[in-house]
């Protein structure tokens, strides 16, 4: 197996590095083309990215004159401090992160501790309860029932109704149950020998060998929660109860209230309604631009394991 | 054993399914319990509660009105429209609490989705004491039985209310009986022309204009003198001013030019009284007719068919077009823009008001119309603190809403009017509207103004415009027929899309892809996808109204 994985990757050195002999003309001009195509395809994403950027630090006038492509006209930070000290952009901000960080724990708990005795052939039941989640899967209740579900449990407008609809999500547990059943039995079978119980095993040997997975799911359940607009809309209602997503959705469809009062005697002409709407948006991906980097890895591993498992 | 798996499996199934029917049947009679159960409950204890507590000098003695608990021993909830910025943490809070002595708390309603999660809340039973609707969610909830009828409760505890808010304002939250359901807020201003153009008034002067067009002939000669004069290097005449989003029911063509053509509403009354659809008006061949004149000479947009309110703006703004459809906001947002970034001044900008047909007439619609309407649920514990929180509102409406003379605003020396002090009009007062719910409607109609007064740039539109109009030419306004009319089905279900199919219509024959001899074709497709519908709908209504 090793030797295989060997040659597979020195063959891919001297097809795409060239390492040892020159790349051949057809190899290059692929290369030129892949790069360029990609180059391009980069751009479709970053471009409406640096957009935004420079409408949120580019001078009002030259905002609403429509004057800014890519790249700021003029430099200012007004906006994006109106946007930090005077709108509740940190509120939405600091919910958010809550949900998104208690929610991420909270699905994991759920996920593992429901995956984990699924996965075991020896447990009674496991089929009739793995139909119960596939069926909730492909049937939902619908709106109206789940908030009312919501509502009788007395959760409406807490940060338990943007994290406990959605403490479990069936694909996710999935990918996880089908992750720890291609586990080797025999490990746990000699911690079993040393007297460990299902508990010990879990946490202390099923876990630290399942990383991989657990990381790729915690990834999607916290984008799940950092996206999530809709529940958060139907289950709140206080404004300081907004989540980043709701805040945007405010902002988007009504930076026109701030302006009104701004624009009096032509006070503070760099905040535009257009520019705080943008400021808002740039600021919104700072967590995620920050995040990124230390997630990206486990990113592509969910998209291996979810097409090769899921 | 394999036999009793699947049996329990069977079993299992079945279970489950049975209670999905039955979480999913309707139970019309529990929400109907839920929604007046607590409203029986409370009559019942306010009676016993009127029993007990003897009535002071000038309160009520009527039993079945629920007695004043009183600032200070309730905390009241208010659900109002969406706003981008936290109504719970504004100055008005404290403002109100001071000036009323209530604890209040404020929620709002999502910008998306407002209707269904108002309602969802609604048949939830949701604890609110005042919820601030649209006219539309209004009629829903007075449909669905939700409201408490506020007659007692405002003769009670609303004599302000009562005395501000005018007749027709009442009929139209008021059911067949005379039960007032809501409490209304109508745009405080009656005569506005809240659709206007803008215009480089220094361009055009440079091109040898001398006056503005006051007619739409004069108009048409101003815009080929333009034209004439600067060629293709700027876009003589820029619009539609439409919000970006699809099926709105913003129009393609600037109302300061229907005007001149007799159209000032989609839906018109003629002398008779009869019903009819804008296509069916007398100059709505010449309107279609002239539009595309102007579209064939160059004299618009070429964008025009594809323009937002905001591309508008930055065309306007950007010094790219001299003369642009805009309304007050847009004037807000691109006026201080160009005097930073073109070097101009006020003075180099002008307005074309409502225009006059050939003939010298010309129509405008009032804008007197019910923005929202404030309601109380069955369910509401705190019914008459409610209304006696918005009664002492409306007792000082002046200060509530423009503050306090020499701190917040002065009167005009010569008109009496009122002159805001920014800044802190501004911070202090910039947001009050969002915690208005009924007004005195003749007092409102001279301070509301002020609002707009706070920017200059937006004053001087309304001044060349609105107060010109007024002024000067107060017969051009028309009523708006159907201000008061509540929404109705078959409205609510066509009349977007048949607006947006005779827009499409216009455009098709500016592009030049269809010609006015298919108007006939098109009165008979729109009278198909419901038109017919909605005109017998709107005459049923007009015709009980108003006889």
């Amino acid at each position: 197996m090793e030797k295989i994985k060997e040659n597979i990757s020195h063959h891919r050195k001297s097809v795409f590095a060239g390492r040892g002999m020159p790349a051949s003309t057809g190899e290059k001009c692929m290369s030129i083309f892949a790069y360029t195509v990609m180059g391009l395809f980069s751009l479709i994403a970053i471009l409406p990215c640096l957009h935004v950027i420079s409408k949120a630090i580019s001078n009002g006038p030259d905002v609403t004159a429509g004057n800014i492509y890519f790249w700021p006209v003029g430099f200012q930070l007004e906006t994006v401090f109106y946007v930090l000290t005077k709108t509740a952009f940190p509120t939405a901000l600091k919910n958010s992160l809550i949900v998104t960080g208690f929610g991420t724990v909270i699905s994991m708990i759920t996920t593992i501790t429901t995956a984990y005795p699924l996965s075991k052939p020896e447990f009674k039941g496991r089929k009739v309860i793995t139909l119960l989640y596939v069926i909730s899967m492909v049937f939902f209740g619908g709106m109206i029932p789940a908030y009312m579900v919501v509502r009788s449990l007395g959760l409406l407008d807490t940060y338990a109704a943007c994290i406990l609809p959605f403490a479990i999500v069936q694909f996710n547990m999935f990918i996880v149950k089908n992750y720890f059943e291609s586990l080797p039995e025999s490990i746990e079978e000699s911690a079993r020998v040393d007297g460990a119980g299902d508990l010990r095993i879990l946490v202390s040997i099923v876990c630290p060998m399942s990383k991989p997975v657990i990381a790729t799911v915690s990834l999607l359940y916290a984008i799940n929660y950092w996206n999530n607009y809709f529940h958060a809309m139907m289950y709140t209602k206080s404004p300081n109860m907004n989540t980043l997503q709701v805040y945007l959705y405010n902002i988007i469809s009504n930076s026109q209230d701030f302006v009104e009062n701004l624009a009096s005697g032509n006070f503070m002409i760099n905040i535009t309604s257009e520019g705080m709407v943008a400021a808002a948006v740039t600021l919104s991906l700072i967590p995620m631009i920050i995040l990124y980097p230390f997630v990206s890895k486990f990113m592509i591993q969910g998209i291996t394991i979810g097409s090769v498992k899921g | 054993m394999k036999k009793m798996k699947r049996r329990c499996s069977i079993l299992l199934v079945l279970a489950m399914l049975a209670m999905c029917i039955y979480a999913c049947g309707s139970k019309p009679e529990s929400n109907n319990t839920d929604a007046s159960s607590p409203a029986t409950e409370k009559t019942e204890g306010t009676e016993k509660e009127a029993e007990n507590t003897a009535p002071e000098e000038g309160e009520t003695e009527k039993a079945d009105v629920p007695a004043l608990k009183g600032p200070g021993n309730v905390t009241l909830k208010r659900l109002g429209y969406n706003v981008a910025w936290d109504p719970t943490t504004d100055i008005m809070v404290d403002i109100l609490k001071e000036s009323t002595g209530y604890d209040m708390e404020y929620f709002i309603l999502p910008a998306e989705n407002a209707d269904e999660k108002l309602v969802m809340e609604v048949s939830g039973g949701a604890d609110y004491d005042i919820i601030q609707c649209s006219p539309n969610q209004f009629q829903t909830l007075m449909g669905q039985g939700a409201l408490i009828p506020l007659n007692d409760l405002l003769e009670a505890y609303g004599p302000n209310i009562l005395a501000g808010v005018s007749e027709e304002s009442w009929r139209a939250c008021s059911d067949e009986d005379g039960n007032i359901y809501g409490i209304p807020y109508k745009y405080p201003y009656a005569q506005e022309i809240a659709s206007f153009m803008a215009c480089r008034w220094d361009m055009m002067q440079e091109a040898g204009i001398e006056a503005m067009p006051t007619t739409i002939d004069e108009f048409y000669d101003c815009l080929v003198t333009l034209k004439d004069y600067y060629g293709d290097e700027y876009i003589i005449f820029s619009g539609p001013y439409r919000a970006p989003s699809e099926g709105n029911g913003t129009w393609i063509f600037p109302k300061v030019i229907a005007s001149a053509f007799g159209i000032y509403n989609d839906w018109m009354v003629d002398e008779n009284g009869k019903v009819y659809y804008m296509t069916e008006a007398d100059g709505f061949a010449d309107m279609v007719k002239f539009l595309t004149k102007c579209s064939n000479e160059g004299l618009l947009d070429p964008d025009w068919a594809v323009n937002t309110s905001t591309t508008v703006c930055e065309k306007f703004a950007g010094g790219k077009a001299i003369i642009a459809q805009m309304n007050r906001n847009g004037l807000g947002t691109t006026v201080p823009a160009m005097l930073e970034t073109l070097n101009i001044d006020y003075d180099d900008l002008n307005y074309v008001n409502a225009l006059k047909g050939p003939d010298g007439t010309c129509k405008y619609m009032r804008t007197e119309a019910i923005n929202f309407v404030t309601v109380i649920l069955r369910g509401s514990e705190n019914a008459a603190d409610a209304v006696n929180w918005i009664d002492l509102k409306q007792q000082n409406q002046l200060f509530l809403n423009i503050g306090v003379e020499g701190t917040h605003f002065n009167y005009d020396e010569n008109d009496g009017s009122i002159v805001p002090i920014n800044p802190i009009f501004s911070d202090e007062r910039g947001n009050s509207y969002w915690y208005l719910d009924s007004t005195n409607e003749e007092e409102f109609a001279t301070q509301w103004p002020a609002r707009i007064r706070k920017s200059q740039a937006q004053w001087e539109g309304f001044e060349a415009t609105t107060l010109y109009a007024n002024e000067h030419m107060p017969e051009i306004f028309v009523d708006n027929d159907f201000a008061f009319k509540p929404a109705t089905e078959n409205y609510s279900k066509y009349n977007t899309a048949l607006f947006s199919s005779m827009n499409d219509y216009i455009l098709q024959i500016m592009a030049g892809t269809k010609t006015l001899d298919d108007l006939a074709a098109f009165q008979s497709d729109w009278a198909a996808a419901g038109g017919e519908d909605v005109r017998e709908e709107l005459q049923a209504w007009y015709s009980s109204f108003y006889n």
